[in-house]
């Protein structure tokens, strides 16, 4: 983990402008088996410091590829040079926001380093596993993937600490021939935040949620293509998930309301069924850590949870100490960067709707013909709450129980009127952390939710 | 600034010193000077110094590489450090190699020193005249950069390519507004060396500026029907990238996933259709001159009046399958143009779309895809009708290339590719 020389720079802040510096470092570990073969085995650091100074409402903002204390000087100093190009240029004047309390966020979790080799022999247990047990597919792919962000952050007028942010997966895939002759794949990623310790010592908790993957491949490799149109479907947790970050979470971050999305003119007003209630989670969830907890955010904003829609009615925003300023609240640590050298920007962390009451069993049984739409493969949404998720893994529901497995398809609609069709939620949350949101820069966040019932518009074929 | 001449001089001694016989290593530093606006105010300013430094080594056919950013002597010493315990714990590979000796080269693009008060003022006037000529038109972000790069390639064979390189970029997202009526998101970007032709008349900006401002007209599209799709240049880029991913590169040729395994040298597209990927072109500023794997980069056609000539094989992927080296990894495509103009692409249309963006699923290992058609405009009896929202087109990618209609004879050059307007035949539209 990155030494602090940061904390001792306070001296080098200029007067009469609101600075950060931040001690950054990504690492990343990343072992790849293609069908057996290594197709990758790398490992990758960086590390930084950047400076940003506001001066009036504008940003300047360096960074450079080394830490040492004349480091620091060197990106206050071009910081503050970019801030006084912008200012003397600006026509008019911009938002500006006040100083924030100050403190220090809880202590970093240790981020550990685990042997290549260690690495690379999991990825050939598991891919031995899968060959063994599953002789007749028709590929097969073991990822290892490790991340981790270790930063130190000192803002001129906000709260400081060091905190690291470390996760690793495991990502296996499976393809199968199809009764056409078309291969179909799956996947399923297991780990989380933390080190390989946390999760990979012990196998014997993966195989089941392996053996489950090859047999839903199997049931897809016999699937149909779903039938177009307006829906009755259960969205599984995973794909609640998807909902409540891409559809709604992008749409309620203030740099996107005052871009003009959707739920700009609708604060305050009913955007979901009541029975809706979404929130932008930071270090704790319904008692526990989140699966990505954050403590501090890069401009000094200690984290705190943001409710998005309470109850059907949307009651906030996601904002930066700008934006927050600007809509009469307060920050709730939004403000991420990824690397070194990126400038924080306006982030979810761990977007979640609320669970209900529903048993699963009592949703499907339910429904006379709908869909059981259980994971996603990748997501969009617009700035009208347009959006659109692939779907990976479903099963068609037939008078009330499931039916045959669906192929590759596509969901699509509007936010804030499909969320007015939620009719039952399930009592159990599902949570993903292992992808990145890309918003200029990529993101570890978490997502989840619960079984959704909805009315939604499916692709066919 | 660092020397990186010298500093690859030192990693080729520590390799050496550490017994370390076939490896490839790159030193690289870069500077990014980057102007943000928001709502066409400038409210940020970066400007970011990077390193970089990778090294992959083979010892007895087994390969570890590692990377970093610190270029200090201790830096240097843990990457090496790294990819050789990487190497020792990895796997033997006979499909493990360096690209062979080539000649020492230097290649040198693009524009160096960066004029920042001269672009400034070039995307003050982009601003301006959006604001004056697309009123409706919200330039929600703007972002100008100007980077440059210098690397150093060398490999145990004797290879070593240097590169210089500065380009500017531009990207933006917008949308419009008109009242109560509001748009989609819609992005659009390009790179230059150029300063003298005004920025908004580079790229496709003003296409997509005059579409985010036809957007506010939208019409509904009920039903479902089989309809002809003109995709606008950038998405068929996004089309073309997809095609690669499902049919052409290495990940589905080592995996046996593609459907065009046995394909080379066979129609796989229609005859209207060829694909190249260049190393020199004048119309692109982003080239790369050499491959991640060592090789000098050449142009290389991969699709021939809709023959397919080669897969987009890394030399790993290439010794794995017994397949020829892609000498070229880049993405600077072009899809040679036809000789129908746009206008009567679109006046031949009976019933159809214009698409300007996808938003779909990543298309399975069949080709299916299906998504939401943004940016799109409906077409009837060979006119432009109005916007279409909540829209989705269902297909199959490959059909897509072999039911071509025309290609046009327009082509819009972003600095990275040139792609003409292409229209096709059979893909499912649907309405809400």
């Amino acid at each position: 983990m990155i030494a602090d020389i940061i904390t001792p720079q306070a001296k080098h802040f200029a007067e009469g402008v609101q600075s950060v510096l931040r001690g950054h470092e990504n690492r990343s570990r990343r072992v790849v088996l293609l069908k057996g073969n290594l197709v990758q085995n790398a490992r990758s650091e960086s590390r930084g410091i950047s400076a940003r100074v506001t001066k009036n409402g504008r940003y300047g903002f360096s960074s450079v590829a080394s830490y040492t204390e004349k480091d620091e000087e060197t990106v206050l100093k071009a910081a503050t040079e970019n801030a006084l190009f912008l200012d003397q240029r600006g026509a008019s004047p911009r938002r500006t926001y006040p100083a924030l309390s100050g403190g220090t966020a809880p202590a970093p979790r240790a981020i550990t380093d685990t042997e290549q080799k260690r690495l690379i022999d999991v990825c050939q247990e598991i891919d031995n596993y899968v060959n063994t047990k599953y002789p007749d597919l028709l590929s097969r792919t073991v990822v290892y993937t490790e991340d981790s962000q270790d930063k130190i952050i000192l803002a001129s007028d906000a709260a400081g600490g060091h905190v690291t942010y470390p996760r690793c997966y495991i990502y296996v895939m499976m393809s199968a021939e199809s009764k056409s002759g078309a291969p179909v794949e799956l996947f399923k990623a297991f780990g989380g935040a933390g080190g390989f310790d946390d999760h990979f010592t012990d196998l014997s908790a993966i195989w089941p949620g392996i053996d489950e993957l090859h047999s839903r491949l199997m049931d897809k490799k016999e699937g149909v293509y779903a039938e177009a149109g307006n829906k009755t479907v259960i969205l599984g947790g995973m794909m609640g998930g998807m909902l409540a970050h891409e559809a709604v979470g992008h749409t309620v971050e203030a740099d996107l309301v005052l871009g003009g999305s959707v739920a700009g003119p609708n604060l305050h007003k009913p955007v979901a069924s009541e029975m809706v209630t979404l929130v932008d989670f930071a270090g704790e969830a319904f008692g526990r850590p989140t699966p990505l907890p954050v403590y501090l955010d890069d401009e000094g904003t200690l984290a705190k949870d943001a409710v998005l829609i309470q109850d059907g009615i949307l009651t906030g925003y996601m904002n930066n100490r700008e934006t927050a300023a600007h809509f009469g609240t307060e920050p709730c640590g939004n403000a991420r960067a990824w690397d070194f050298n990126d400038e924080p920007l306006i982030r979810m962390r761990n977007t979640c709707i609320l669970p209900g009451k529903n048993t699963l069993d009592e949703m499907i049984a339910s429904i006379d013909d709908g869909y059981y739409l259980i994971d996603s493969s990748n997501g969009q949404a617009d700035l009208t709450g347009e959006f659109m998720f692939g779907v990976s893994l479903g099963y068609e529901i037939k008078h009330g129980k499931l039916g045959k497995a669906l192929l590759d398809t596509t969901v699509s609609g509007i936010a804030f009127d499909m969320l007015k069709t939620v009719d039952m939620l399930s009592d159990k949350v599902v949570w993903s952390s292992s992808g990145f949101c890309g918003k200029k820069q990529p993101m570890p966040v978490g997502m989840g939710g619960p079984d959704m019932r909805c009315r939604i518009t499916i692709g066919g074929r | 600034m660092y020397d990186i001449k010298q500093i690859s001089r030192k990693l080729d001694a520590l390799l050496k010193e550490k017994g370390a016989a076939v490896y490839e290593h790159c030193v690289s530093e870069s500077e990014k000077q980057e102007l943000n606006t928001e709502k066409a105010d400038f409210n940020l300013f970066r400007t970011i110094f990077d390193n970089g430094v990778s090294v992959t080594v083979i010892q007895d056919g087994k390969k570890g590489s590692a990377s970093g950013n610190d270029l200090s002597d201790e830096g240097l010493e843990k990457v090496v450090s790294d990819a050789l315990l990487g190497a020792a714990s990895s796997v033997e590979d006979e499909a493990n190699a360096i690209a062979e000796r080539q000649e020492p080269e230097v290649f040198q693009s693009g524009c160096w020193d960066a004029d920042m008060p001269r672009f400034y003022d070039g995307l003050k006037a982009m601003m301006d005249t959006m604001a004056r000529d697309y009123p409706k038109v919200n330039p929600m972000m703007l972002i100008g950069d100007h980077t440059r790069y210098h690397v150093y390639y060398v490999n145990s064979n004797g290879t070593c390519f240097e590169n210089r390189n500065g380009l500017y970029h531009v990207g933006i997202e917008m949308s419009g507004s008109d009242g109560e009526k509001n748009t989609g998101l819609d992005y659009t970007g390009f790179c230059t060396t150029d300063l003298d032709t005004p920025l908004i008349s580079q790229g496709s900006m003003k296409q997509h500026m005059e579409a985010t401002e036809a957007s506010l007209n939208s019409v509904p599209l009920p039903g479902k029907f089989e309809g002809t799709v003109i995709f606008t240049p950038d998405c068929l880029g996004e089309f073309m990238y997809m095609l690669a991913g499902n049919y052409i590169m290495g990940g589905v040729i080592m995996n046996g996933t593609s459907q065009w395994l046995d394909k080379v040298g066979q129609q796989v597209a229609s005859e209207k259709i060829t694909v190249s990927l260049k190393a020199e072109d004048s119309r692109i500023a982003d080239l790369q001159p050499f491959t991640g794997d060592g090789y000098k980069a050449e142009n290389v056609t991969v699709i021939d009046k809709g023959v397919l000539n080669c897969f987009l094989l890394n030399l790993y992927a290439a010794r794995k399958t017994g397949r020829p080296v892609t000498k070229n990894t880049s993405f600077a495509m072009v899809i040679e143009n036809g000789d129908t103009p746009l206008q009567d692409m679109i006046a031949s249309v009976d019933k159809g779309l214009i698409v300007g963006g996808f938003s779909g699923g990543e298309p399975g290992a069949n080709g299916e895809f299906s998504g939401v058609a943004k940016n799109s405009f409906y077409v009837e009896n060979g006119k432009i009708v109005g916007a279409v929202t909540e829209t989705m087109i269902n297909g199959n990618l490959e059909q897509v290339f072999k039911n071509v209609i025309a290609v046009s004879k327009e082509q819009v050059c972003n600095g990275g590719s040139v792609l003409p307007w292409m229209a096709c035949s059979g893909i499912v539209i649907s309405g809400k």
